[in-house]
């Protein structure tokens, strides 16, 4: 443990100071109403704290209908896993069913298999070997909000993520239990959710056949030991490691083996990124090929300081933080304090599980007085290291580059 | 007969409301009351169970939204047709945007998602859009959802 701890102001605080800031701007009466002040260039930054949702605890309100939460950035200090009442939740449609009878649930899995099946949850429970794996679920627009020229779309912080101890049975058992027929191509996942206005599109996503039975996509029934809840995906969600979340589809009630390749509007329109390695482009370019999103990449934050908050200029300050890797292990994480001029390795703290996210952490002395960009770089273990700028897409996609915030040393 | 103790009095009439209570039923089927949940044991919901887990069926209620879009013109117009699908917050928390910008996203809500918004409709929305933007770049806020009911 380090002896020195540095001085910092408690983020509650700051986002008091900004809940007053707020209410006299709004000139409301004095609700009791935290605000959160989410940092996004241009604005509006300012999003109310809300505990109205079930099984929920204080939550970021981006959307209530249909419900988009933001965990709170000092959630992710606590530890590498995301309490289930704090997980972000992020819904398209707002027709999601508000209660589920685990007797009468089914799994179907139709398609081109041998047999078709209906699975229960006993079934599921029961019958098939389970799997554990550790992931991070990341929103593909995580960290939209602080794209520079802005972008619409949920307008995310950094906390439309999570990490997880997922339980539950490899995707792979279920598909060879029905059968799958020569000649398919992909898997589709559909939930109970459906579209408002029933000709819109219901929110259905596919994997390749051999992505599905890689033996790591599976079914999970809990997360961090628990039934997941309501707004997470109960009674099941797939989970597709060190892929963004889009694909983690909730409320998971039918699968569906396809022989062509699926074109419904969430695959062949939506989620589509620029194709080249950072997902990169130009506000001013055009008609630039896509491909749909798949992989993570490596990422990381400071997580026990917040821009703006003050540091120690002559002691040492202990700086921590959060890292992952994305489809590989984190394997460094350097930190600096000049916009990358000098970068410094940080210590790593135990490994659970190469798709969760890992802990950092250092003690050092900042190099000057007064205001100081702090950056964090993750390197993972196949290489892959943060670039220095921030790409841009249209659709907010795959934020990559290193995060920075300002601290200030007194 | 020996008289009950005030005790043995309390219990049978406390268990003699909660036998009533749950004989008369919540309003609309609605889950019964806190109070009477607490102290009662409403029937246990049903679940299943495998090894080292059990799934109890679940029954929540999800927060409805009734917050409109603020005072402006055509307020009317886009409160009427751009509060069925989601909250006014979607859109009062966008970065500013300009016309065109706006412009795509109602045609996105309209030919995608098939929101069933009149053409003619098109033009009050984007206006309406357009200068809450002005008013966000301006401020840097967005402007409050009108809460009152």
């Amino acid at each position: 443990m380090p002896d020195t701890l540095m001085t910092r102001i408690d983020r509650r605080r700051v986002l008091q100071a900004s809940a007053l800031g707020g209410m006299a701007a709004f000139a409301t009466p004095a609700l009791a109403q935290k605000l959160a002040d989410l940092g996004l260039p241009g604005g509006p930054s300012s999003r109310e704290i809300t505990t109205g949702f079930p099984q929920k605890g204080a939550m970021i309100l981006q959307r209530t209908r249909p419900p988009l939460l933001e965990t709170p950035m000092d959630v992710f200090d606590t530890g590498v896993f995301t309490p289930n009442d704090r997980f972000y939740v992020r819904w398209h449609w707002a027709v999601i069913p508000p209660s589920v009878d685990v007797d009468s649930f089914r799994l179907k899995v139709h398609g081109a298999v041998d047999r078709p099946l209906s699975i229960s949850l006993a079934d599921l429970l029961r019958d098939l070997p389970r799997v554990e794996i550790a992931a991070v679920n990341q929103c593909s627009g995580n960290s939209r909000g602080f794209f520079e020229p802005r972008v619409p779309g949920g307008e995310w912080g950094h906390g439309a993520m999570g990490n997880a101890k997922w339980m539950g049975v490899r995707l792979r058992d279920v598909l060879d239990k029905a059968g799958v027929k020569a000649g398919a191509a992909q898997v589709r996942f559909s939930g109970m959710d459906e579209p408002v206005v029933p000709t819109g599109p219901d929110f259905k996503k596919s994997l390749s056949i051999d992505h599905a039975r890689d033996g790591e996509v599976m079914i999970a029934f809990a997360m961090n030991g628990e039934a997941l809840p309501l707004l997470n995906g109960f009674p099941l969600r797939l989970v597709v490691p060190g892929w963004f979340s889009t694909y983690w589809v909730k409320m998971l009630s039918d699968i569906e083996v396809l022989t062509q390749p699926d074109d419904n509007f969430w695959m062949a329109k939506a989620y589509k990124l620029p194709a080249n390695h950072w997902a990169n482009v130009s506000p001013t370019d055009k008609d630039f090929p896509t491909v749909p999103i798949s992989t993570m990449v490596p990422r990381a934050w400071i997580t026990n300081l917040a821009d703006g908050d003050a540091v120690a200029a002559t002691d040492p300050n202990y700086i921590r933080g959060i890292a992952m890797g994305g489809t590989r292990g984190v394997a460094k994480v350097d930190i600096s304090p000049d916009h990358g001029r000098h970068w410094y390795p940080t210590q790593l703290g135990a490994e659970e599980g190469k798709y969760g996210f890992r802990r950092w952490d250092i003690t050092a002395r900042v190099p000057h007085a007064g205001r100081i960009p702090l950056s964090v770089r993750c390197t993972n273990a196949g290489g892959e290291t943060q670039p220095l700028a921030q790409n841009w897409n249209p659709g907010g996609y795959r934020r990559a580059g290193v995060e920075t915030i300002t601290v200030v040393a007194a | 007969m020996k008289t009950p103790s005030l005790a043995t009095l309390i219990v049978i009439i406390f268990g003699a409301v909660i036998v009533a209570l749950l004989a008369v039923g919540a309003p609309n089927g609605r889950p019964a009351p806190q109070q009477v949940a607490t102290n009662s044991l409403p029937p246990e919901p049903t679940s299943v169970s495998g090894p080292g887990l059990t799934l109890a069926s679940v029954n929540v209620e999800l927060p409805d939204d009734t917050a409109t879009y603020p005072d402006g013109p055509h307020a009317d117009v886009i409160n009427a047709n751009c509060t069925a699908c989601h909250s006014a917050s979607m859109a009062l928390y966008q970065p500013p945007l300009s016309a065109d910008a706006w412009h795509k996203e109602v045609e996105k809500m309209r030919e995608t998602f098939k929101a069933p918004v009149a053409e003619k409709d098109v033009p009050a929305i984007v206006a309406y859009l357009t200068a809450m933007s002005a008013k966000t770049a301006a401020a840097g806020t967005a402007p409050k959802p009108d809460t009152a009911q």
